[in-house]
């Protein structure tokens, strides 16, 4: 049997100079909310200067997430906004205004400090599976910064396509012909572009499923500009968990990728 | 020739030489190497290794702000951040708390072995036992526990295959994980001898199960062997041990077969490691086992109800959930409920 032990380390840096991390996670009530938050918030401490900005879809802030919240051991803002019944219905994305919420707070809390102030922000779904790994990769953002999501699109991991550094086209089981055919959890936008960009949401009007990510991410960047992280996105350090079985009907017999990649 | 030649190469580098190169070189890649780790890894400061503790620092320490944003009200709490290494230093004062969980590869099996380290990774004194159902031990697997940093043994037993079924189907009749974790015990007993007084505790952690590092706190003082309520099983939204006034565990709260000697998951119990090598024929059955009694032919080889410890205060806590990767079924609850609603899961 292998066994190992790591050598106790202490390590020591410029904590002040490190961008923070700032995770919007939208989450609703239902039976498995409370666990999934705190397998997440085990996650999030791990990692130094991560913010928390939870958001319930709800009408007022519930018992369970304020006492979550309370207890959470990381830095967390609590914040809740409904979802109006119409858009409560399948095939409408969802969460839309919880994110914006998040945003919201964001520009607002940053409107009256100085800049600059260094940060990352992302979206982090309470069902998701993130690596120590991705918060490293994703720290050193400029503008807005992409890598391969696992277990999306029908297919074991879905990715940014990179040449010479740039991002070049989508490996995706689902319409690789949206501008950014990327999921939710493919990316990550510094501070200062969501600053700048103060009219960039999520939209509803006119949205079609499956473009939230696209028509977000047209509104404050170019492909030309995108980072790749994650080893020019050969890597997969976030998966898409969910609570039901992995579909992966659109793997494809012919036009395999061109890396064998782990998920 | 060539003595000459061997001396004025023993000569060449002189000892002032090497002095000034180490006292010169080595402070800078000290400093270098420090400064790239630091984004890695948070600073160490104070870690207190009672679970409890972040709540009442956040209790004395809160400072909340409150101010609206057009209709939506927001609070926000600022806490002080409490950072360490990763896994917390070892203390020669805790029993070490073995997490025995067994594996299997499928796509998801990398995320939940993700999601579950970096629990562990919070938890003092923990040795990750990580069994996988395999012929052999696998790359992904091997990378994986070096790169989590914890303390752990990665062992690997294949459950024979059911030649019958498609070629890749296991023995239905021996329950998933069963070899595994009995390997694991076996792995136990080999390892530390039965005198020896290294304390320490033995849990079942399957790899899909959620749980708060409070838990891991509550079975660090078992005795012999503790129990406590677990979310999301037996079509509840928990099952739980029934506890009377003395503190005693006297039956189960469940709806499905609660007459079982132990109607409890596997997540819900934690044994001493002392019992375990005391007993040391005392394995999970691998055969024959009705559904739902695979935790009763363990434990009733190593306790008796009486004997019980429950934790979680007295078993009116969810600390761990049985999630998986569909809807929890709520069924046996009934139109009336039958778990007490005022236990938040």
């Amino acid at each position: 049997p292998a066994a190992g032990r790591a050598p106790q380390q202490q390590r020591r840096g410029p904590e002040a100079a490190l961008p923070t991390i700032y995770a919007i996670t939208p989450t609703y009530s239902r039976p498995v909310q409370k666990a999934e938050l705190t397998r997440l918030a085990n996650t999030f401490r791990q990692v130094s200067r991560l913010h928390w900005i939870l958001v319930e879809d709800a009408a007022a802030r519930s018992e369970l997430v304020s006492r979550f919240v309370a207890g959470a051991g990381l830095p967390c803002t609590h914040l809740h906004v409904p979802t109006p019944r119409r858009y409560k219905r399948p095939g409408l994305p969802r969460a839309t205004e919880q994110r914006n919420a998040g945003l919201a707070w964001l520009r607002q809390r940053h409107q009256h400090l100085p800049p600059p102030q260094p940060g990352v922000l992302f979206f982090a779904d309470d069902d998701n599976t993130y690596s120590l790994e991705l918060f490293q990769e994703m720290r050193s953002t400029r503008k807005v910064a992409v890598w391969p999501v696992g277990l999306v699109g029908g297919r074991r991991y879905e990715r940014p396509l990179v040449e010479n550094g740039k991002v070049v086209g989508w490996y995706t089981g689902w319409r690789a012909d949206r501008p950014f055919a990327i999921d939710m959890a493919g990316f990550a936008v510094s501070l200062q572009v969501i600053l700048s960009h103060p009219k960039a949401v999520f939209k509803r009007r006119g949205s079609q499923p499956g473009m939230q990510e696209s028509d977000f991410l047209k509104q404050i960047t170019t492909v030309e500009e995108l980072e790749p992280k994650a080893n020019n996105c050969t890597k997969v350090l976030v998966w898409h968990t969910r609570t039901e079985k992995v579909n992966l009907a659109n793997e494809p017999k012919y036009h395999l990728d061109t890396v064998s990649i782990e998920v | 020739n060539e003595e000459l030649w061997v001396q004025s190469v023993l000569e060449m580098p002189k000892r002032r030489d090497i002095l000034a190169i180490v006292l010169i070189v080595l402070p800078w890649t000290l400093l270098i190497t420090v400064w790239h780790q630091s984004t890695i890894a948070p600073l160490l400061a104070v870690h207190k290794d009672d679970g409890g503790d972040s709540r009442r620092d956040l209790a004395a320490g809160l400072d909340s702000k409150e101010y609206c944003l057009s209709e939506r009200d927001i609070v926000e709490v600022v806490r002080t951040e409490y950072v360490y290494t990763r896994p917390p230093p070892w203390s020669d004062t805790l029993p070490t708390i073995h997490v025995i969980t067994p594996t299997y590869s499928r796509p998801v099996q990398k995320a939940e072995l993700t999601r579950l380290a970096n629990t562990l990774l919070h938890v003092p004194n923990l040795h990750w036992i990580l069994v996988e159902d395999s012929q052999r031990r696998t790359p992904l697997i091997t990378r994986l526990l070096r790169d989590t940093g914890l303390n752990y043994t990665h062992l690997n037993v294949e459950t024979p295959r059911n030649y019958k079924l498609r070629g890749d189907m296991r023995d239905p009749r021996i329950p998933r994980g069963t070899m595994q974790r009995n390997l694991a015990l076996r792995w136990l007993r080999e390892t530390f001898n039965r005198n020896n007084s290294q304390p320490g505790i033995v849990y079942f952690a399957d790899d899909d199960n959620t749980y708060s590092l409070e838990l891991f706190e509550e079975m660090r003082s078992t005795r012999k062997v503790s129990v406590w309520p677990v979310a999301f099983v037996g079509g509840l939204r928990y099952e739980a041990p029934k506890v009377n006034a003395a503190g005693k565990v006297y039956g189960w709260k469940t709806v499905f077969d609660p007459h079982r000697p132990f109607a409890i998951d596997m997540a819900g119990f934690a044994v001493n490691l002392r019992l375990i090598l005391q007993r040391s024929q005392a394995y999970f059955k691998l055969r024959g086992v009705k559904g739902g009694y695979q935790e009763s032919s363990l434990l009733r080889e190593l306790v008796t109800l009486n004997d019980l410890e429950p934790k979680a205060a007295n078993c009116t806590k969810i600390l761990v959930w049985h999630t998986r990767t569909e809807k929890p079924v709520l069924v046996n609850e009934g139109k009336k409920g039958f778990t007490d609603p005022n236990v938040e899961i």
